[in-house]
């Protein structure tokens, strides 16, 4: 294989899933490209993707924010109301002396999920205004060295597990953050699926080139 | 112009971007990154980690995962205590589910390292190269997934403490709590350019 410079290998993309090397080519908007070997998705674009990442990280911000102020469940148990929000798990693994536990379901379930969507907003942001070029370069890496470790589906999930084992106890009322987070982990795997990182670093790529140009 | 051979064009890691292997001291030519830089012991880091995650796996199946006290009379479970439980008490999917999350995923996961970190050093498997990337790229998506028992056990515990009803995590929550994160490590530590054609 023969290229002009280290830089010619941009035009090329080794896939996700099995590893085989891909050329890059110029596709529709808002259509996909699939691995030759695999079929797994290698990219996507979307012309308008700083507009559409801003509105759903905004979106998700927003919904993490009222899923952490309301409670998520509440259970009537022996005439009394408990019920708990997402801090408040967390505290009370921490009450009962269980800090690794506690400290990994902290960053897990509440520190991760948000540090995501905020670095995302700052990221498409800064690429709305075309600044920042070494700032969207190390929210990049940084976003790259979190996404795998944040959980907060799997929290959904365990909520919905939760609920099951409950009904022997007494009464359940879903919170309003129950709904919140469930929205908020929506858009979350949405982003995940569909906003792949070598897009945005694709595109950072192209801002750059355009402003040289000018 | 220059030539190059075409395996060996390895991915960053962090940033997707296709680099040209050039040894020890690779460097991502768009993020900067250090590109597995622990060369020189590839596959012993992965290891550590993963030794470490069986050993933690163990007190996580012998010691009570949650424990129940009601009105005097404390009831402990383990692991597969709790799904035997659930399933008595007709909770088909949700005994499924612990099932699948705490004991199917992380034996799995523990098997297919030890599967790939044997076979990138001895000609074992002869798995196409293919194939054991898409391996790799499963116990990555699945891993997590073993993390719901703990919060399961989180939830319950913050949510009924009463004086006379109170349910408590029990040890095997940190055990278990500390071997997914570790297995998590394993994974992220293991180097994917070691997987060569027919070995």
């Amino acid at each position: 294989m023969k290229i002009e410079n280290e830089d010619a290998l941009d035009n090329f993309v080794i896939c996700h899933k099995c590893f085989t090397l891909n050329e890059e080519i110029a596709i529709k908007d808002g259509s996909k490209a699939c691995c030759s070997e695999c079929g797994g998705v290698l990219y996507r674009y979307d012309s308008k993707l700083i507009d559409h990442g801003l509105a759903l990280s905004l979106t998700g911000f927003i919904f993490f924010v009222l899923a952490n102020l309301f409670p998520l469940m509440q259970i009537d148990i022996l005439g009394s109301e408990q019920f708990i929000t997402l801090p408040k798990t967390i505290f009370s693994l921490f009450d009962n002396g269980f800090y690794i536990v506690g400290f990994i379901c902290a960053f897990l379930i509440f520190i991760f999920p948000l540090m995501i969507f905020v670095i995302n907003m700052l990221l498409f942001l800064l690429l709305k205004m075309k600044r920042g070029e070494k700032l969207t370069k190390e929210l990049l890496v940084l976003l790259s060295h979190i996404t795998p470790w944040s959980m907060a589906d799997i929290f959904f999930i365990s909520i919905l597990v939760a609920l099951v084992k409950l009904v022997a106890f007494g009464q359940i009322h879903i919170g309003v953050a129950f709904w919140a987070l469930m929205i908020f982990v929506l858009i979350d795997i949405y982003i995940t699926k569909s906003i792949h990182l070598s897009e945005i670093w694709m595109l950072r790529k192209r801002i750059l080139l355009d402003k040289d140009n000018k | 112009m220059i030539e190059i051979d075409e395996d060996k064009l390895i991915r960053c890691p962090v940033c997707d971007a296709v680099n040209i292997d050039k040894g020890k001291k690779n460097a991502c030519r768009r993020c900067g990154s250090a590109i597995y830089h622990h060369r020189s012991f590839s596959t012993e880091k992965s290891w550590a980690y993963l030794i470490t995650a069986m050993i933690a796996y163990i007190p996580a199946n012998l010691y009570p995962m949650l424990v129940t006290s009601a009105f005097g009379t404390k009831d402990e479970s383990t692991i597969i205590g709790g799904v035997v439980m659930l399933w008595e008490h007709g909770s088909y999917p949700v005994a499924a589910i612990i099932f699948f999350a705490s004991i199917v995923i992380p034996v799995l996961k523990f098997l297919i390292l030890i599967y790939l970190l044997i076979s990138v050093k001895y000609p074992l498997g002869k798995d196409k190269k293919v194939n054991k990337h898409k391996l790799y790229y499963m116990t990555e998506v699945i891993g997590p997934w073993s993390m719901i028992d703990v919060f399961v056990v989180a939830i319950l515990a913050a949510l009924i403490h009463l004086s006379s009803v109170e349910i408590l995590a029990g040890t095997a929550a940190t055990a278990f709590a500390i071997s997914v994160f570790f297995t998590l490590l394993a994974a992220h530590a293991f180097d994917e350019t070691l997987i060569k054609e027919n070995r």
